[in-house]
């Protein structure tokens, strides 16, 4: 009898044809829209310039060490050279848009190459990370080559021929080169990881599956919940009561019926996303299993509730918005809490939904098991016990 | 064993006492009529029946199974009409009896066999596919009815079935309640319509106030006020000019007036009728029509509360 409950609801919502454009066709569309909305953010991203622009002011871009030095920052990763003159990079400077200023005094080459102290100066902000980073990334190979220029001089000085000293230099700076390529790629590299990463594991669906899965998995609730509110308003809950059901398998019906529409529409966005987005739901079958299970039993709780404390329709309609917009966006349906940080991604962990990207995420982005989605679906399931209680002993208040 | 046997039944709402010792009962195959207006407390007496509502004290049986000891057993033998419709507006009628057998335990041919002959009984078997929210009042309420049929149940219990709607739905409903009664049911008919209790009832229990102030045929009840004759008279004034002068004559048992219309019940009409015209000369009021009744539920009603039955 409870199952024909159950069947008796899930009718009701079937004949309701909103319901199937909410159920299926919107999450279906939406899924593709943020799919899109990722790719084209991280495309951007790929594209756009992530080295720190330093003006470089040197009067005399034609001597040996300016030339040297010059090919060696333009070739790096990190940084982008702007060559200027004092006043048009100080200005850039001021307006924030160059993060330094590295300036070679004239006669630089002359003085160094004829071993007499010579100093590039730059200028930044030793307090942000960028100027600090500049005086890391430039620190190396300005080092090395007034390096290479020593070693030259010594070189021809050795062997009392002058003319040694530039095929020395040059030598030298390239030994340098090459050893620095090595360490210098490492450290850009890491800089690199930083800010590039693919948080989607290299498919934007990874996030927008799972995420307008569990969103509109809580706004199919408009639906259900609107069939118990409206057994209460038209008194069929109340006869319901008269028959030989108990109030338990009363409940227990119109949970059911909730469990197998959210499982049911569940079942057909992981399949859409298997087999249309390449989202690889059916790598860990059973963990996707858990975890949809965990979801759809949390969801229908939570319908439930919504169900007896709603007067209206309309309330449904409202108390299952408000619901959907809280638990998305706190729980990482729309962006990944990761990217939020601080209170807000602490808060959000702890909701039911962000277990349910957890559990999902596990297997689709980290690549976990079986064992690891066990503590998600754990979780939900322990929030599904909690608003099921509670819809319960409201259920029992309730005027007959 | 009686099909019904309600004992000193009581329902308190916070201070207020809907239900105060209400004692009637039903045998096995007969229609209990219980007659009161509104607000009497017969919905309330009905919903402790069908064990919706826990009783504040006193005790009732239905086919002898304790409503508040053994309330699943009660449930079985019992078909609940209440008294809003309570349907599923966006499943067909066919459906929503199909469902309901259901939740009284009923499956496959044999349920299928049983909704045909329910919707041959409330004569909707053209419009089984069609949905209920698209039904007239009346249709809906035939529904409604059909719905507690379907597990043949030894008892029926109708809140108010025929409130608002027109008369042919209405002879239909009656006359199913007389069919069902000579199939073997045990019906119990809740009304504020005084003819339709007087139609169906072996026995009736009048309510007011949450109490069961008269109970028995219905002839029983009629002799109870003896000879009395109801007179109904219109005026061309305020009833209140001459009220109390009519109140204090001789053989007057009873009189009410609302909406312009008055209401005596007296002793013997030859008698009071010349002395109602006197007083009311005195009185400047002109009795503008007159009707003399024979005695019925409605003059019972009056004899007892001092007040008309419906108001
Ligand atoms: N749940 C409740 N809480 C408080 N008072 C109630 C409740 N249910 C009924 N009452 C009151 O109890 C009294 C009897 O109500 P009930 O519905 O039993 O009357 P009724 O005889 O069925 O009247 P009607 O002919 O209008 O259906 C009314 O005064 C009503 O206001
Ligand atoms: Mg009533």
């Amino acid at each position: 009898m409870i199952f024909d409950l159950a069947l008796k609801d899930l009718l009701q919502m079937v004949r309701d044809k909103r319901s199937l454009l909410f159920i299926v066709a919107m999450p279906i569309i939406f899924t593709l829209f943020m799919g899109f909305a990722y790719r084209g953010g991280s495309q951007n991203d790929a594209e756009a310039d992530h080295r720190i622009p330093l003006a470089l002011v040197d009067p005399q871009p034609d001597s040996r060490l300016s030339k040297m030095l010059f090919t060696r920052l333009d070739s790096s990763d990190s940084i982008r050279i702007v060559p200027m003159n004092e006043d048009e990079a100080m200005n850039a400077f001021r307006k924030g848009e160059v993060a330094g200023v590295l300036v070679i005094p004239a006669g630089f080459s002359e003085q160094a190459e004829a071993g007499k102290a010579a100093q590039l100066n730059l200028i930044a902000e030793a307090s942000s990370s960028e100027g600090q980073s500049l005086y890391q990334l430039l620190r190396v190979p300005i080092s090395q080559l007034m390096s290479a220029v020593e070693v030259a001089r010594l070189s021809a000085d050795v062997q009392s021929n002058p003319d040694e000293y530039i095929p020395s230099v040059e030598l030298a700076w390239s030994k340098w080169n090459e050893n620095s390529k090595i360490s210098l790629v490492r450290v850009e590299q890491a800089v690199a990881k930083g800010s590039e990463s693919d948080w989607t594991g290299g498919n934007p669906y990874n996030q927008a599956s799972p995420g307008i899965l569990v969103q509109f998995a809580i706004f199919g609730l408009t639906t259900s919940a609107q069939i118990l509110v409206q057994e209460r308003k038209t008194r069929t809950l109340q006869r319901l009561m008269t028959t030989v059901m108990r109030p338990w398998e009363i409940v227990a019906g119109h949970l059911l019926a909730m469990f197998g529409l959210v499982f049911l529409q569940t079942v057909i966005l992981v399949v859409f996303g298997q087999f249309a987005l390449g989202v690889d739901y059916l790598r860990e079958p059973l963990g996707t299993l858990l975890v949809s299970v965990a979801l759809g039993l949390w969801v229908a709780s939570m319908g439930l509730l919504i169900g007896v404390f709603a007067r209206t329709d309309d309330q449904v309609i409202l108390y299952s918005m408000v619901a959907m917009f809280l638990f998305s966006a706190l729980g990482g349906t729309w962006f990944p809490l990761e990217a939020a940080g601080g209170a807000f991604a602490a808060i959000g962990r702890a909701m039911p939904s962000a277990w349910a990207m957890t559990g999902y995420q596990d297997i689709l982005i980290r690549g976990l098991g079986l064992d690891s989605v066990w503590l998600a679906a754990g979780c939900l399931l322990l929030y599904a016990l909690g608003f099921f209680g509670l819809a319960v002993w409201r259920f029992k208040e309730l005027e007959v | 064993m009686k099909a019904i046997e309600v004992t000193n039944l009581k329902k308190s709402f916070g201070a207020f006492q809907a239900v105060r010792d209400a004692s009637f009962m039903a045998d096995s195959g007969e229609v209990l009529g219980l007659l009161g207006p509104n607000g009497a407390g017969k919905s309330t007496t009905i919903s402790m029946l069908s064990g919706l509502l826990m009783p504040t004290g006193g005790d009732a049986s239905i086919m002898g199974h304790s409503v508040t000891k053994d309330p699943e057993a009660a449930k079985k033998s019992l078909g609940v009409v209440p008294q809003d419709v309570a349907l599923y507006p966006d499943l067909s009628a066919r459906e929503n009896l199909v469902f309901w057998g259901k939740m009284y335990g009923l499956r496959g041919a044999g349920l299928s066999s049983r909704v045909d002959e329910v919707l041959e009984i409330i004569g909707l078997t053209d419009r089984q596919k069609d949905h209920v929210g698209r039904f007239s009042g009346g249709m809906k309420r035939r529904v409604n009815i059909g719905a507690a049929l379907l597990h043949k149940p030894d008892v029926v219990i109708m809140d108010e079935p025929t409130v608002g709607i027109d008369p042919q739905s209405r002879r239909h409903i009656l006359d199913n309640v007389k069919e069902l009664n000579q199939q073997g049911m045990t019906v119990l008919y809740t009304t504020h319509y005084m003819e339709e209790a007087a139609e169906l009832s072996h026995h009736i229990a009048i309510m007011d106030k949450g109490r069961v102030i008269a109970y028995g045929t219905h002839d029983a009840l009629i002799k109870m006020i003896g000879e009395q004759t109801r007179i109904d008279l219109t005026l061309n004034a305020e009833a209140e000019k001459v009220l109390d002068a009519w109140r204090a004559i001789e053989g007057v048992a009873g009189i009410d007036a609302t909406d312009g219309k008055v209401t005596a019940l007296v002793d013997d009409s030859n008698r009071v009728l010349p002395r109602l015209f006197d007083a009311a000369s005195k009185a400047n009021v002109r009795i503008t029509s007159v009707g003399i009744q024979e005695p019925n539920l409605e003059t019972v009603f009056l004899h007892l509360t001092g007040r008309a039955l419906r108001d």
